[in-house]
């Protein structure tokens, strides 16, 4: 039982890293936007395509495939937020989610036009598992476990140690102050939106590179992603990284007690408790 | 001529809505000048106008000479004119050295050597450099929108109610922190509601009733004229709120009765 226990976790911990990927592209889209973007689901689903193109159509190594799933997931992100979105910025945050919601649902609908309903697997060599004792872990997750961490790396130096990255977080705190400080908030709201969409877009090829691309892939992700960056705190990046680990091993560890099938009730179940007992999550806080 | 001139400037937060009606001010280098009067007078309104914050529909501004009328923020920073707010003046998020970075966001060149020139005049934000914003005290978020303003190698910086909220001591020491701004050459115009104070550090000075300059002149006149501390500064010295009061004196054309006291 230890063993299943301490293997679940390892599982977990590989998916919630996973997890964390779009989870950072959602809350960030929210800090800087001020709405929860729930098309991110579907562009999961693109950049898993895109990755899947690259991969299998044109032969592209994984590491290119990576940067087609990034660059096509954060075009069709910044299209439909200037194309659907940003019109009913005047209507308010819950008109944008719902307007997000309609638009993940064409984007959905659109790769299952151009690509049928049939999942489709990466060109990637069939691998024995690693061992450790009981413990078996799969080369493509220690792979796909390095990508999200290299990923997350990235974005932490970007956001501490560049400008442009320092302008989000500070439009993302005070959005009033950044303007008055000469920051352009139309410029910092399409870079975060190709940013947090092409997030997803990794996150979603890492999800079928372990499985398959299919058009529902984003869909079964979104639960997760959400329910991650209410844990940790809607707009807090920490947070979203801390809740897709939690997320993660939860959802690992409730496979060990119940059907599979209510692996995606877990989400559900942390919103619910999150909501009830600490509305700002984790690491969320007002600011001022 | 003056660094910063406001001519005629008319204008609030709607279009028709016209808080601050033709108001007129200057500012010279290493000059502080106070604006004060009753609540509601327009003080604030006046500087986010100026400063692009809100779109003036009537009237002129301009720094050292370029009009910035109608800029935007960032082109009224680029001239030289830079506010710090009254309320939500710094990045709480962000360390005080993060904050002073965005202060220099439009000009990032030579941003170290800026960031130490600060440090070296507001010793207190070298002290806690890795500090965020939202760990600091009302003095020290005060001292360091002041420093971000600085970064922007401001020629005039306008000061919306700094000493809010702060102690006597606090605020007296963000005084005197101002008034070195000002003898190193930059023009000084700020909001408050400590007349008092604000007057006894200020060269010169304006009251501001219901969007209208009603009075103007050294700051040490305005304290000893008698109609001002009655209606406005409570009538005895030390007195520090500003306060509107029923007018004695028929209202200057155009006020209505209740806001306006009708000074010379």
């Amino acid at each position: 039982m230890l063993s299943s226990i301490v293997q679940a976790l390892l599982n977990g911990l590989v998916s919630g890293t996973i997890l964390a990927v779009p989870a950072i592209g959602f809350t960030a889209i929210f800090a800087v936007l001020r709405y929860p973007n729930f098309a991110i689901g579907s562009l999961a689903t693109i950049g898993a395509y895109a990755g899947w193109y690259a991969n299998v159509r044109l032969g592209w190594p994984l590491e290119a495939s990576f940067a087609l799933a990034f660059l096509g997931a954060g075009i069709a992100a910044v299209a439909a937020e200037w194309l659907a979105v940003r019109p009913l910025e005047k209507s308010g945050a819950l008109m944008m989610a719902i307007c997000s919601l309609a638009v993940g649902i064409v984007l959905e609908n659109m790769v299952r036009f151009g690509f049928g309903n049939d999942p489709r697997g990466f060109n990637v060599p069939l691998m024995r598992d690693i061992r450790f004792g009981d413990l078996r872990i799969s080369p493509q997750q220690v792979e796909n476990f390095a990508v999200a961490l290299l990923l997350m790396a990235l974005l932490w130096v970007a956001l501490n140690f560049t400008r442009m990255g320092r302008a989000m977080r500070a439009t993302a705190d005070n959005p009033e102050l950044a303007r008055l400080k000469g920051v352009e908030p139309a410029t910092v709201a399409a870079i975060t939106v190709v940013v947090g969409g092409g997030l997803a877009g990794v996150g979603g090829m890492l999800v079928a590179l372990d499985t398959a691309a299919d058009p529902l892939t984003g869909f079964r992700l979104i639960l997760s992603v959400f329910a991650a960056a209410v844990l940790g705190g809607l707009g807090s990046i920490p947070g979203a990284v801390v809740g897709a680990l939690l997320i993660g091993m939860v959802e690992e560890l409730t496979v060990l007690l119940l059907a599979p099938n209510y692996r995606t009730a877990i989400g559900f179940v942390v919103i619910l408790i999150v909501l009830t007992i600490r509305p700002s999550g984790l690491f969320g806080e007002k600011s001022g | 001529m003056s660094v910063l001139a406001i001519e005629g400037l008319v204008g609030g937060y709607a279009s028709a809505d016209h808080i601050v009606k033709g108001v007129s001010m200057t500012t010279d280098a290493g000059e502080m000048v106070a604006i004060i009067g009753p609540n509601g007078a327009g003080k604030s309104t006046a500087l986010k106008l100026a400063t692009g914050l809100l779109r003036a529909s009537a009237g002129k501004v301009s720094v050292a000479g370029a009009d910035v009328t109608g800029a935007s923020p960032q082109a009224v920073l680029a001239a030289g004119l830079v506010l710090v707010p009254q309320e939500r003046n710094v990045f709480a998020a962000l360390s005080i050295e993060e904050n002073l970075a965005m202060g220099a966001y439009t000009t990032p060149k030579q941003v170290r050597q800026r960031r130490e020139a600060v440090y070296a005049r507001l010793p207190l934000l070298a002290e806690r450099r890795r500090a965020l914003g939202r760990m600091l005290s009302g003095g020290q978020r005060q001292l360091l929108a002041m420093g971000i303003a600085l970064m922007a190698e401001p020629r005039v910086l306008a000061l919306d109610e700094p000493t809010a909220g702060l102690s006597p001591k606090a605020a007296s020491e963000l005084f005197a922190s101002i008034r070195g701004l000002a003898s190193d050459g930059v023009a000084i115009i700020m909001v408050e509601q400590n007349a008092i104070e604000a007057l006894g550090v200020c060269d010169r000075g304006y009251v501001l009733v219901d969007g209208q300059v009603v009075r103007e002149g050294e700051a040490s006149a305005i304290i000893a004229d008698e109609d001002i501390r009655r209606l406005f500064l409570g009538g005895r010295k030390g007195h520090g709120q500003a306060r509107a009061a029923p007018p004695s004196k028929p209202p200057p054309a155009g006020a209505t009765a209740a806001a306006s006291p009708g000074l010379p």
